[in-house]
C-alpha cells in the first residue's frame, strides 16, 4: 500500500476536480418561465396529481382505466379498482397507450393525397372533400372500422344508413368462431364469461388467456387466483393442449402437445369419456360415439391414456375448458369451439365455471367475412368510396386477400386515423382523429357492464386532430341528417340518456347518474339474469377433422403477440423493448423451431432463414424453442410494418405474408392455420436483441419450487424460522459520542447499532413476490418503465446489453424428467432491485451515491453518482443499469409522458429500482398533512399497482400486522441468494409450486 | 514515488479545471453557505414591474391569498391572473397605474403573465412546499421580507444550497436522508 495511491487521496482530487467540474451547471444563466394560469381550472391543483376515470382503448377486452394527470398532462395510466374488468390492474399495452397519445409520428393536421405524396390542407377543405366524396359515392360507401364503442358504431351506422352504403367491422384477433359456436351449441349469440378463478382444473386449447385471448387482465387475475396456491394448500391444476407453448401454456403444469388442428377431436374425445362414464351429452351424444380417446390419439399424435386421464380429472372436478385461441384458428375453428363447449356441458360446467350470459345481438363479431365481401365489392365496381377508422387492414390481412389493390381501385378513399398506417398511406384523404385519451366514448365489455370514456386531457397540440365522432356527425349532417347532438359529447350524453331512462332511471336525475358514471368509471344497467341454457342441435353439419393444410414442410403458426397485439402497439417503444415474455427478445421478430429440428436443419439461434409458404415468404432469425412441437414453428404477429412510424418500420416481419385469405365457415373469421412452410438457411446471421443471460439457473438457487405434496407434509415448515419481521439492514448507524480520540480498541462503541437505524422509529419497506401467481406478462416492468420514466433504449443498445429496465423477468426452465416434452416447469423471477439489509453496493460507491436510507431502502443519489459502475459490478442480482442515454433523444411531444415526480436520468449515472420512493415520500407527505402516521400497506409501487396477478405485495415488514408481512410469513418464502450471501434482501419470494417432484426446494 | 506524480497530475488537472471556471467561482463565493447575506441573482427580466411592498406590508394581504397551493401541495402556486383581477378589476393602484394598466390588457386578451422564475431549487431536487408550512417555518424564512422588495423579487434571500438546507434540518432535527429530497 506504501507505493499505492489511497482511497481518501483519490477522493480528495477527485472531490477538487468535481468541483470545477459541477461549477459549469451553476453558473448557467438560463432563466426559466413561470407561466401561471388566467383562470385556474377548478379541478387542477399545481403539484398535485389529478385523476379521470376513463376506458383502455388498445383491444376491445374494455379495461376500465384511472387516468393520471399532472398539470393537464396525461402522465400514467392505471387499472380502475372500481371496474370488474380490469380489477385495478393493467397490461403492458394498456400502460404504454400515453406512447399513442403523445407519439411523435400522429398526423399533424388533415392531408390530402397528390401524385407528389401527401399534402397538408384546412379542416374546411377536408371536410369538404369528405362530404364530397361520400356524396358522390351515395349507396356505393363502405365504412371500414374496428370494433368501436356502441355509441360511436351507432352514429356509424347512421351515416351510413343516411347513404344506404355498408358498415364494416373489422378485427384482426376475431371471437367470431367462439361468439358462433355459443350461438350452435346453446342458441345464444353471445361470448360466454369464463370463471377461471372458480375452476379447480383448467384445460386450454391453445387459448392465450393470459396474454391476448378475450379479455387477458381479467382472466390472469382469475388464473391466478385460481392457480396460485392458497392456505389450505389447494391449486387449480392446468393442462395445455397446443402445438406452441406460449405465455399462458408456459404457465400450465402440463403441456400436451397435440397435432395443429386436432384440438377439436381431442375435445370431443374427453366428452365420449365422460358420457360413457355417465354424463349426459343431449344431442350431441350419438356424435360422440365417433371419437374415442384411441382414434383421437391418433389424430392428435398423443397418448390415449392422456386422454383418458384428463377426461376424467376433467369430469371429476370442478373444471373448465378454454379455446382455441386465434392461432389455432384453422379451417375448423368453429367446429374446435364447439367441441370445447360440449366439453364443458357434458362436464356439468355450464352455469357454473362458464356462464352463457344474456343474448348480444347490438354487438358485432367484427370477422373477416364482412371485409372479404367488401373487397370483393370494392374490386369490382359496387363499392367506389370508403371510410376507414380504427382498423389497419392493409397491414393485419394478406397480401392474397387483395384489400390493397382494391382500396386503390376507389374512387374516393378516406382514413380517419391519429397515426399514418398501411392501409391510410394508401388512402386519398388523412384526417387526424384524436386518441383515445382524448375522446369521449364509451364501452360495454360484456351485457349489463357499461363505461364511459372520457378526455384525460385536452388534445395534445403538436396535432390538429379532431374526434372521430365530431367528424362523422358534421357528414352526418352535410348528407341531410339530423344527428340527435352537435358535438359526439352532446350525441353520447344524449344515447346515455335514452338508456338511463330505459333502465328505469336508476342513480336518480339523468345529470346525478351522469355524474356517478363518470367518477365511478363503471354502471351496472339491464344485468338480466339468465338461466343457463342446456346443449342444443346444431342447425348446420361442421366437420371436425383435423383440416388440411396447403404446401409442404413444417406447419406454421401465426399468434398474436403478447406486447404488440395484433400490430397496432408496433410504433411504441415502451412496447418494442419490452423482451416478449416467451423468448426475451425484444424489438425484431424470430422464427420458434424445436431445438431437435433446428439441429436436424444444421440452423443455429440468430440465424436468418427463408420462410417460405405458397403465398409468400419472410426472412427471419431462428430461435430454437423447445416450447414447440418438432414438425410446427411459429412466427409472432405485429411486426414488419412499413408505415407506421419510426419504431415500427423494417422492425420484423409480419407473417401474414405466408398465409392465404381464407375465410372460416359458418364464423367468417380469418383463417390462421393455413400452411407447411418451407424453411431453408440463407447463410446469413444476426445478433439477437435479449435481455437474457441464460435460461438455465445451473443449481443457484434463485427460483427453487416445492411440490404440492411436499408443502402439504410440511417439507419447509422448519424454514419458516426465518425472522422476516426482524430484517436487518434498516442501514445505517445510530451516531453516538466516540470516547477519547477514537482508539480502536474502544470499538465497536457503547450503544452504537451499526447495519440499523433505530427500528422503532422506522418502518423497512419490503416487498413480496408470490411466484406461483406471477404469471411473466411483465405488465409491471411497463408499469415501473412509465412510473419511473426509464428510457428505452433501442435495438441497437439493446444487442450492446445496454437496456435500461428496473425489472428484469427473469424466466428460467427445468426439465421434469427426459421423457416429458418441452419446458413445462417454468419459473419466472420479477428481479428488481433487493434493497438488501446488507447491500453489496454500497461499500463500494466512491462517491456514497449507493447507500441505506433510514426506512430500509437502497438508495440511489444520481445528483451523487460519478457512473464509475461498481455497484453494478457488486451486485449479485445483476439489477443496476448504467444510463448510456441522453435524454434529448427524446422526440417532442414522446416526453410529455415524464413523470414529474421522478427525475430524469441522463448518460452517466447508474439507476435501479427504488421501491417507488416518490410514491413513499408522497404518501409521508399526505400523512403528514393529515397529521398521521403512515399506514404499512399505504404505500403501492407502480408494479403491485398494475400486476394483474396480484402477486406483489408491498409494505413495511415489521409492522407484523402488515399484508407484506402477513403474505411473506409462509413456508414458501425464500430470498434469492441470501443464504449464500447474507445480502438481507427486502424482496421475499413465495416459492412457486408445482404438481410433479422438484429437484431441490431449499436455497 | 508514484503516488506523489499521480497525486501532482491530478492536481494540475484540478487547477487547470478551476481556472477555465473561475468566474463562475466568483459568483458562487456568494452563494458559500457560511455567508447568510442575500444573494443578488442577475436581473431577470419581467413583463412588468410587481411590487411585493404595496400587497404585503401596506394592505396585508396574506401569501396565501394568492399563493393558493402552498399548504396543499409542493408548488406554492403561482397566482393565476384571474386572481390579481379580484381585486384590479376594481383597484387601480396609485404608483403603478400603467403596470395595472398591462395587467389589465393581459387579462383583455386572455393572456398569461410569462413571468421570469427567480427563486428555483435545482431540477434534482424535490422540494415539498408543504411540509414546511406543516412544519411551521414561516414564508419568510427562506423568501424573506418581500414587504420590502420593490420588485417581483429581485433577490434570493438565501443560498438555496445544499448545506444550507441541511443547516435548518439540522437544527430542527428533520430528516437528513438523501432520498427525502433527491430521487
Amino acid at each position: 500500500m506504501s507505493d499505492g495511491i489511497k482511497r481518501r487521496d483519490f477522493l480528495k482530487v477527485l472531490g477538487v476536480t468535481g468541483a470545477g467540474a459541477g461549477l459549469v451547471g451553476c453558473s448557467t444563466d438560463h432563466v426559466e418561465k413561470l407561466i401561471p394560469y388566467v383562470v385556474p381550472p377548478e379541478d387542477i391543483t399545481p403539484g398535485v396529481a389529478t385523476w379521470y376515470s376513463s376506458v383502455c382503448g388498445e383491444c376491445s377486452a374494455g379495461c376500465g382505466v384511472w387516468v393520471k394527470t399532472r398539470e393537464g398532462r396525461a402522465i400514467k395510466v392505471e387499472g380502475n379498482p372500481n371496474h370488474p374488468v380490469s380489477g385495478g390492474a393493467l397490461c403492458s399495452r394498456g400502460h404504454a397507450s400515453l406512447q399513442g397519445l403523445y407519439n411523435p409520428d400522429r398526423v399533424t393536421g388533415p392531408m390530402r393525397r397528390t401524385s407528389n405524396g401527401f399534402e397538408s390542407i384546412g379542416w374546411d377543405e377536408a371536410e369538404g372533400m369528405l362530404l364530397q366524396g361520400i356524396q358522390g359515392a351515395g349507396s356505393s360507401t363502405a365504412l371500414i372500422s374496428g370494433k368501436e364503442g356502441p355509441t360511436l358504431s351507432a352514429l356509424m351506422d347512421e351515416v351510413v344508413d343516411l347513404v344506404g352504403g355498408t358498415r364494416i367491422e373489422y378485427e384482426a384477433l376475431s371471437e367470431a368462431p367462439l361468439r358462433e359456436a355459443a350461438r350452435l351449441a346453446f342458441g345464444r349469440d353471445v361470448i360466454p364469461t369464463f370463471r377461471l378463478d372458480d375452476a379447480e382444473f383448467i384445460l386450454s386449447f391453445g387459448a392465450d388467456f393470459l396474454e391476448t385471448w378475450l379479455s387477458p387482465v381479467e382472466y390472469t387475475r382469475g388464473f391466478a387466483r385460481a392457480s396460485g396456491v392458497d392456505e389450505a394448500h389447494d391449486k387449480a391444476r392446468f393442462v395445455f393442449l397446443s402445438p406452441r407453448l406460449s405465455l399462458t401454456g408456459q404457465n400450465a403444469d402440463e403441456w400436451v402437445p397435440l397435432e395443429p388442428g386436432s384440438e377439436a377431436v381431442v375435445a370431443l374425445a374427453m366428452a365420449n369419456v365422460l358420457v360413457r362414464d355417465g354424463a349426459s351429452a343431449g344431442p350431441y351424444g350419438d356424435l360422440l360415439q365417433a371419437y374415442t380417446p384411441e382414434s383421437a390419439a391418433q389424430e392428435a399424435g398423443i397418448p390415449a391414456e392422456t386422454i383418458e386421464e384428463l377426461a376424467q380429472a376433467f369430469g371429476a372436478s370442478a373444471s373448465l375448458a378454454v379455446g382455441p385461441g386465434v392461432a389455432g384458428q384453422g379451417a375448423n375453428a368453429t367446429a374446435t369451439n364447439l367441441a370445447v363447449l360440449i366439453l364443458n356441458a357434458v362436464a356439468g360446467n355450464v352455469g357454473s365455471t362458464l356462464q352463457i350470459g344474456v343474448e348480444d345481438r347490438g354487438a358485432a363479431s367484427a370477422s373477416y367475412r364482412g371485409l372479404s365481401e367488401a373487397i370483393s365489392g370494392m374490386a369490382g365496381g359496387q363499392i367506389q368510396a370508403a371510410i376507414v377508422h380504427g382498423t389497419n387492414p392493409a397491414y393485419s390481412l394478406p397480401p392474397a386477400a387483395g384489400f390493397r389493390e382494391a382500396l386503390g381501385q376507389l374512387d374516393f378513399s378516406v382514413a380517419i386515423t391519429s397515426q399514418i398506417d398501411e392501409t391510410a398511406a394508401l388512402c386519398d384523404l388523412v384526417l387526424p382523429a384524436r386518441h383515445s385519451l382524448e375522446t369521449w366514448g364509451d364501452a360495454n365489455p360484456r351485457p349489463g357492464l357499461w363505461s364511459v370514456r372520457q378526455p384525460a386531457m385536452a388534445p395534445v397540440p403538436h396535432f390538429d386532430s379532431r374526434p372521430a365522432g365530431d367528424l362523422l356527425l358534421a357528414l352526418a349532417r352535410g348528407l341531410g341528417g339530423e344527428p340527435d347532438g352537435e358535438t359526439f359529447h352532446d350525441y353520447l350524453r344524449n344515447r346515455w340518456s335514452e338508456r338511463h331512462a330505459d333502465a328505469g332511471s336508476p342513480g336518480g336525475t339523468f345529470d346525478q347518474f351522469w355524474r356517478e358514471a363518470l367518477r365511478s368509471g363503471v354502471v351496472n344497467l339491464d344485468e338480466a339474469v339468465v338461466e343457463a341454457p342446456s346443449l342444443q342441435a346444431p342447425d348446420r353439419a361442421l366437420s371436425f377433422d383435423r383440416p388440411q393444410l396447403e404446401g409442404e414442410g413444417l406447419t406454421l403458426v401465426v399468434y398474436p403477440s403478447t406486447r404488440l397485439g395484433d400490430g397496432r402497439g408496433a410504433n411504441k417503444p415502451w412496447l418494442q423493448e419490452l423482451p416478449d415474455p416467451v423468448t426475451k427478445l425484444a424489438w425484431h421478430s424470430w422464427i420458434e423451431i424445436h431445438p431437435e429440428t433446428a439441429q436436424e436443419m444444421g440452423l443455429r439461434r440468430g440465424d436468418i432463414v427463408r420462410v417460405s409458404s405458397p403465398h409468400g415468404e419472410v426472412e427471419v432469425p431462428v430461435y430454437p424453442y423447445p416450447g414447440i412441437r418438432a414438425d410446427t414453428v411459429a412466427i409472432s404477429m405485429g411486426a414488419g410494418h412499413e408505415n407506421y412510424g419510426r419504431y415500427a418500420d423494417g422492425k420484423g416481419v409480419n407473417p401474414m405474408r405466408l398465409l392465404p385469405a381464407n375465410v372460416e365457415e359458418p364464423s367468417g373469421a380469418l383463417t390462421h392455420l393455413n400452411v407447411r412452410v418451407e424453411v431453408e438457411a440463407t447463410g446469413r446471421r444476426r445478433r439477437m436483441a435479449t435481455i437474457e443471460g441464460s435460461d438455465q439457473q445451473y443449481d443457484r438457487p434463485i427460483a427453487p419450487a416445492v411440490q404440492i405434496d411436499q408443502l402439504r407434509a410440511g417439507a419447509l415448515e422448519h424454514e419458516a424460522g426465518y425472522p422476516l419481521q426482524e430484517l436487518q439492514g434498516g442501514g445505517g448507524f445510530i451516531p453516538v459520542p466516540v470516547p477519547g480520540d477514537g482508539a480502536p480498541e474502544d470499538y465497536p462503541l457503547e450503544g452504537a447499532r451499526y447495519g440499523d437505524y433505530d427500528p422503532a422509529e422506522n418502518p423497512r419497506w419490503a416487498m413480496a413476490i408470490d411466484l406461483d401467481k406471477c404469471t411473466g406478462c411483465s405488465a409491471c416492468v411497463t408499469a415501473c418503465q412509465v412510473e419511473n420514466n426509464v428510457a428505452s433504449v433501442g435495438e441497437d443498445q439493446v444487442m450492446m446489453g445496454r437496456d435500461l429496465h428496473w425489472i428484469r423477468m427473469d424466466r428460467y426452465y427445468e426439465q421434469i424428467d427426459a421423457s416429458a416434452p418441452g419446458p413445462v416447469d417454468v419459473r419466472f423471477v420479477p428481479m428488481l432491485c433487493q434493497h438488501c439489509g446488507n447491500a453489496p453496493c454500497e461499500p463500494v460507491c466512491p462517491v456514497y451515491a449507493a447507500y441505506h436510507t433510514p426506512d430500509g431502502l437502497n438508495g440511489q443519489v444520481y445528483n451523487r453518482c460519478v457512473g464509475t459502475r461498481y455497484c453494478a459490478n457488486n451486485c449479485p442480482y445483476k439489477v443496476r443499469v448504467f444510463n448510456w442515454h441522453r435524454f434529448s433523444e427524446v422526440p417532442e411531444p414522446l416526453n410529455w409522458q415524464y413523470n414529474p415526480d421522478v427525475t430524469v436520468r441522463t448518460e452517466g449515472v447508474m439507476e435501479k429500482c427504488s421501491f417507488c420512493v416518490q410514491r413513499i415520500r408522497e404518501g409521508e407527505n399526505k400523512a403528514t398533512l393529515e397529521n398521521r402516521e403512515l399506514g404499512s400497506d399505504e404505500v403501492i409501487p407502480a408494479c403491485q399497482q398494475s400486476c394483474p396477478a396480484e402477486a406483489i405485495v408491498f409494505g413495511n415488514i415489521r409492522d407484523p400486522e402488515s399484508r407484506v408481512a402477513q403474505v411473506s410469513n409462509n413456508d414458501r418464502t425464500y430470498r434469492v441468494l441470501d443464504v449464500l450471501i447474507n445480502t438481507q434482501p427486502a424482496v421475499n419470494y413465495l416459492r412457486k409450486v408445482t404438481f410433479h417432484p422438484v429437484d431441490s426446494i431449499h436455497v | 514515488m508514484k503516488k506523489q506524480v499521480l497525486i501532482a497530475l491530478a492536481a494540475v488537472f484540478a487547477v487547470l479545471a478551476s481556472l477555465a471556471f473561475v468566474q463562475a467561482q466568483a459568483s458562487s463565493d456568494a452563494a458559500d453557505d457560511t455567508d447568510p447575506s442575500p444573494v443578488q441573482v442577475p436581473e431577470r427580466e419581467q413583463p412588468f414591474d410587481f411590487p411585493h411592498e404595496p400587497h404585503v406590508a401596506v394592505n396585508q394581504i396574506d401569501c396565501q391569498y394568492c399563493h393558493f397551493s402552498v399548504e396543499r401541495s409542493r408548488s406554492a402556486g403561482v397566482p393565476p391572473l384571474a386572481t390579481c383581477m379580484g381585486c384590479h378589476a376594481y383597484v387601480d393602484g396609485e404608483a403603478q397605474a400603467g403596470d395595472i394598466a398591462t395587467l389589465r390588457q393581459f387579462w383583455e386578451d386572455r393572456e398569461a403573465i410569462p413571468w421570469s422564475r427567480v427563486y428555483k431549487v435545482a431540477d434534482h431536487v424535490y422540494f415539498p412546499h408543504m411540509r414546511h408550512i406543516a412544519g411551521g417555518v414561516e414564508c419568510a424564512d427562506c423568501h424573506g421580507q418581500v414587504g420590502e422588495e420593490i420588485n417581483v423579487i429581485q433577490r434570493v434571500e438565501q443560498p438555496l444550497t445544499m448545506g444550507w438546507c441541511l443547516n435548518c434540518h439540522l437544527e430542527m432535527d428533520a430528516s437528513r436522508d438523501c432520498t427525502v429530497c433527491h430521487y
